[in-house]
């Protein structure tokens, strides 16, 4: 695990502002932390030696304004870059997602966790780790120069024992990494049970066995707090240890310090500002320290979605057809991780006007719109074809009004008008205008509010005012009511006159209106298709 | 919410230990060095030398103690609290929590309870040892000089102001930036599960562009919210320099010795370090009331059932016959939520529940599953009134099959044998057969869920149902049961319970049209009554 991953300024533009600004007032603070060990340290020696106190005082106060500037920036800065940084990542994710075939996009139930929990547990790392990191690069190599020019004794014992800590810090690591591992992964999985119960909670009521449940939590609960207490033990005794190692290596300095003072070879104020510099050089060591562990989670996450964003991908096969013809070439394609293939060989052509497809279930129909839709990316063989409107048989729909659902991918404003005029060729003007607010109804998640049929040809509806040439139905009028099919059916061949449509039909009353029909068909090893006189 | 207990208090003791002995580490050193500077006897120097070692060593020994001993305080009360959270909320299950998204809310639930036992460590044990550290302070620099002790008082005076105003201003932007937040994670989740259907219809740029908005609105909340923090954060350096400089002109017209002058201009740096972390404190405790405030809300509500344990016992292993008549039902005891419903289930019939969302389809079930009691009409077993039974029975009756069947993170025995303890391994291979994952790559020892085996939503839904039929409870309830499948997964799940369910009875409510595939009777709730549909 890499504390810093340069790949993160790379692949991350956007990241590249907030970890500059996060840098500087870094390195502004440190500034500013030093020449307040001189301010204070001239401040005790004017009133020790009864002096005048108005010019240090001055510039104390100077110096702790600057200091709440910079600490207001500070949080101000860490906060926002921390937000920065993981939301820049996300979209990122996010796009390329969007961007990238099917087979190239990482499991579902991996891509949602690293677009969630995963790119915002990068918002502490960003916001509180790698300020510190900055800060333990910085404040003790700036202290240690003001060291060597106030009192270059102190400066060797400092140079001579700050690089103890990480040393020593690694050694305590080492000694008790695999303890540590053995102990977290115990840990994850006890802490884990509360929540896993938690979240059965309906199941385990649902057949009576959640009152046994509780005594399972109790115990369980006792034995996450023994092992967890085994493991915090340990990380609290390191850090104890450093501290005392750090206070040590302070305490040399004082005592090389007072010893000089006592003897007389040494002025007061190289002495205080000594004593007040030489503890600044090692606690950003320490906080860092401190840092890593509630970081690391963000370390791995940003890790793997930093992978995620400069793997390659293969070039697609695609090339785009200028006329609204569709045709593919021996195509094959194999379903990650299966071992067979679901299209062998496919040959197709389609021309304007209405294409229909049928074939036994599991032939791979749905796959073969997806591959002309440019949504996966074939083993072999060519697809041309224009740009497509796929309308999957789980069709998108959003929470949302009508209207947003209608116009949804469209790359163009849609009037008003139109959107009326869509609604009518599906013969649902009548059931908008009858809801209370028209088109600016709101809609439940997947479509929920609207019936089966409904929603089926509302995205026929939005199929319609697509301005792409060539139109893609898989299974449009399955299960639907007799209504709906006959109006959908009558919408399908108007779309049709202007356009390349290829549906994917069981229903004899499509393919009886379709120009051309395609049998796929499963044969032996290789599938092929077969053209049926319409 | 307690925040304060015997353990809690006794490790903020601690902690102030060790927090007063970091500001005499820094005083006394301070006066060391001008004593030393005075070029006495070495011998002069040794209390004090002794006194600086000590104080160092005892910052890191009392630190260390004091974190042992509040953690594992708060480690006991989380298993204390764990339990007793977990057996409120099992008489308000499933009727008392949300209708959808039941396991991201009871995930918010465990993070509630979380934040509300660590404010002892959070807040508790930091707020105890930095007044008692600066109560200590302002004493000696009063014994030493009263001006100065009134300027330190003044200063942690400032300090807990700033304090008390960023903790009001994380109160007040908690709620904005959770629900930002949440905006932000439902967002991503949906484009990144949908990346395919949003990609079929072009609609990318649309999606990011969602994206985009919800992460304005998360900049927005983190910048209102961490002003507070920020200002905090602001004032304590300005107000220690103010401070140090009114300790340094009360030292010039003291007649003290230098040491001890030395001793009072580096009182308010030392104590500086000790305030640092109260931004941190302030936020942890808005969030701590926050948590507080929502578990309160939550276990507040009354269960939704009156339990009888008496009446007469059903018969076992037969399939009953269930009847609502006239039967409305509310979830919060002013809204109507369905009704009035008639509906018969005779034995072994399929009946489907249909009906635009809202017109009360889960209630339905939650009315049959004796969920929820109704507010009128009459819903009979087998002719006797469902009321008058044992609650532990009726629900003994029905197994439920819904959109978020949850797999436990244990053996795949494990997270079928909790339908009925007493199943043979061969029973629960009979079962998984029947709901179709007899092809399962996984033996009954894989562990399946958290850091085992992943299953897709087709199998989580056939774990779901084999679970079902393992019970053997005579009828089982479909609450959309394939609502986040695809179209030829949702056909083949429910074509095959379908196949093997015996003669139970099935009741399903779906709002996708696959869901009703084989019913002998459709009930659309929009009509209010029951009609004929062919299956």
């Amino acid at each position: 695990m890499r504390p810093f991953d340069p790949r993160l300024l790379r692949s991350i533009p956007e990241a590249r502002r907030p970890l500059v600004l996060l840098a500087v007032v870094g390195t502004v603070q440190g500034v500013a932390t030093i020449a307040t060990a001189f301010a204070l340290a001239h401040l005790a020696v004017a009133v020790v030696r009864g002096q005048s106190l108005g010019e240090p005082a001055a510039y104390l106060l100077g110096l702790f304004v600057i200091r709440g500037i910079l600490a207001f920036l500070g949080e101000r800065v860490a906060a926002r870059g921390g937000v920065a940084v993981s939301t820049a990542l996300r979209r990122r994710l996010v796009s390329r997602w969007l961007s990238l075939p099917a087979e190239d996009r990482p499991e579902p139930g991996v891509a949602v966790t690293l677009a969630t929990q995963g790119t915002t547990s990068v918002e502490p790392y960003a916001a509180r780790f790698l300020p510190a990191l900055v800060t333990a690069a910085v404040v003790p190599a700036l202290a240690l120069v003001a060291l060597v020019a106030v009192d270059w004794v102190s400066a060797l014992v400092v140079a001579l024992t700050l690089p103890l800590l990480p040393v020593f810090a690694a050694l305590i690591g080492a000694a008790t990494r695999d303890e540590t591992q053995r102990r977290w992964s115990s840990l994850a999985g006890l802490s884990g049970h509360f929540l896993d119960v938690m979240r059965g909670l309906p199941t385990l009521v649902g057949y009576g066995r959640a009152e046994r449940q509780v005594d399972t939590i109790a115990e369980v609960s006792g034995r996450h707090r023994r092992a967890t207490m085994a493991t915090l033990r340990l990380a609290f005794l390191s850090s104890a240890a450093l501290e005392l190692l750090a206070t040590i290596c302070v305490a040399i300095v004082a005592v090389f310090v007072g010893l000089r003072l006592a003897y007389g070879s040494m002025e007061l104020l190289p002495g205080l500002v000594a004593i007040l510099l030489a503890p600044e050089a090692y606690w950003p060591v320490r906080r860092v320290g401190a840092e890593f562990h509630s970081a690391a989670d963000g370390t791995a996450a940003l890790e793997s979605a930093l992978d995620e964003l400069e793997a390659a991908t293969a070039a697609p096969a695609r090339a785009p057809a200028t006329s609204g013809t569709v045709v593919l070439t021996r195509l094959s394609y194999t379903y990650p991780g299966s071992s067979r293939p679901v299209l062998d060989g496919v040959d197709l052509e389609a021309g304007p006007g209405l294409t229909v497809v049928t074939g036994e279930s599991g032939v791979g129909k749905s796959t073969l719109l997806e591959l002309v839709a440019g949504l996966r990316t074939p083993d072999a063989g060519t697809i041309e074809a224009p740009e497509a409107h796929l309308v999957t048989q789980r069709p998108f729909l959003m929470t949302g009004t009508v209207r947003a659902n209608l116009t949804l991918g469209q790359g163009r404003p849609v009037c008003e008008d139109e959107q009326w005029a869509a609604l009518r060729a599906v013969a649902l003007d009548s059931l908008v205008e009858s809801l209370p607010h028209d088109l600016d109804e709101t809609l439940g998640d997947d479509g929920r509010g609207l019936s089966a049929g409904q929603r089926a040809r509302l995205v026929l509806a939005r199929a319609l005012l697509s301005d792409a040439p060539l139109v893609l139905l898989d299974e449009p009028t399955a299960h639907l009511d007799d209504e709906s099919v006959t109006v959908a059916h009558r919408a399908i061949r108007d779309l049709a006159a202007t356009r390349t449509v290829i549906a994917v039909t069981h229903r004899p009353e499509l393919v009886a209106l379709a120009d051309h029909h395609v049998h796929l068909r499963a044969h032996a090893s290789t599938r092929h298709t077969e053209e049926v006189p319409a | 919410m307690r925040l304060a207990d015997r353990q809690t208090i006794a490790a903020g003791l601690l902690g102030a230990v060790a927090v007063s002995s970091g500001v005499a580490l820094t005083a006394t050193s301070g006066w060391l060095i001008v004593r030393a500077s005075e070029k006495p006897v070495i011998l002069t120097l040794l209390t004090a030398i002794v006194a600086v070692r000590a104080f160092g060593m005892a910052r890191p020994v009392f630190r260390y103690w004091e974190r042992l001993r509040s953690h594992d305080a708060a480690l006991a009360d989380l298993a204390r609290e764990r339990t007793s959270l977990y057996a409120a909320l099992i008489p308000l299950t499933p009727a008392r929590l949300v209708r959808r998204g039941r396991a991201a809310m009871l995930t918010g639930v465990v993070d509630d309870l979380t934040d509300r036992v660590e404010a002892r460590v959070r807040v508790t044990v930091p707020a105890v040892a930095t007044t008692l550290t600066a109560v200590f302070a302002t004493v000696l620099c009063w014994l030493v000089e009263p001006a100065a002790g009134l300027t330190v008082a003044a200063l942690t005076v400032v300090v807990a102001l700033t304090t008390w105003v960023a903790w009001r201003v994380e109160t007040r932007g908690h709620d904005d930036l959770g629900a930002a937040r949440a905006e932000v994670g439902r967002v991503s989740e949906l484009v990144t599960s949908q990346a395919l259907e949003l990609q079929a219809i072009g609609a990318q740029e649309a999606a990011t562009g969602w994206l985009d908005d919800a992460h304005a609105r998360l900049d927005r909340a983190v910048r209102r919210q961490v002003t507070g923090r920020a200002l905090a954060a602001a004032v304590l350096p300005a107000a220690t320099a103010v401070a140090t400089v009114v300790c340094a002109v009360v030292a010039a017209g003291s007649d003290r010795s230098a040491p001890v002058l030395g001793l009072l201009v580096l009182a308010p740096f030392a104590l500086a370090e000790v305030f640092a972390p109260l931004p941190d404190v302030a936020r942890a405790l808005a969030r701590a009331q926050a948590a507080d405030r929502d578990l309160k809300t939550l276990l507040d509500a009354q269960p939704a059932v009156r339990a009888t344990t008496r009446g007469r016992v059903l018969e076992h292993g037969s399939v009953p016959h269930l009847r609502l008549s006239g039967v409305t039902a509310s979830w919060d005891g002013t809204r109507r939520a369905a009704g009035p419903v008639d509906l018969d289930v005779a034995p072994g019939s399929v009946v489907a529940v249909t009906g635009p969302s809202g017109v009360g389809k889960s209630t339905v079930l939650a009315v049959l599953a004796r969920q929820l009691d109704p507010e009128s009409g009459s819903y009979t077993i087998d002719g006797t009134d469902a009321l008058d039974l044992p609650l532990n029975q009726v629900r003994g009756l029905f197994a439920i099959v819904d959109d978020e069947p949850h797999v436990f993170a244990t053996t795949l025995r494990e997270n079928l044998r909790f339908a009925r303890p007493s199943a043979t391994d061969d029973d629960l291979r009979a079962a998984l057969a029947s709901a179709g994952l007899g092809g399962l790559d996984a033996d009954l020892d894989t562990r399946l869920g958290t850091g085992g085996r992943g299953l897709s939503g087709g199998e989580r839904a056939r774990l779901s149902i084999a679970r079902a039929l393992l019970s053997g409870r005579p009828v089982l309830l479909l609450d959309e049961p394939v609502a986040h499948l695809d179209h030829a997964t949702a056909v083949a799940v429910l074509d095959d319970l379908m196949a093997h369910r015996g003669g139970r009875s099935v009741v399903v409510v779906s709002h996708r049209p696959e869901g009703l595939h084989g019913a002998h009777g459709i009930i659309d709730l929009r009509d209010h009554a029951p009609m004929a549909a062919a299956g």
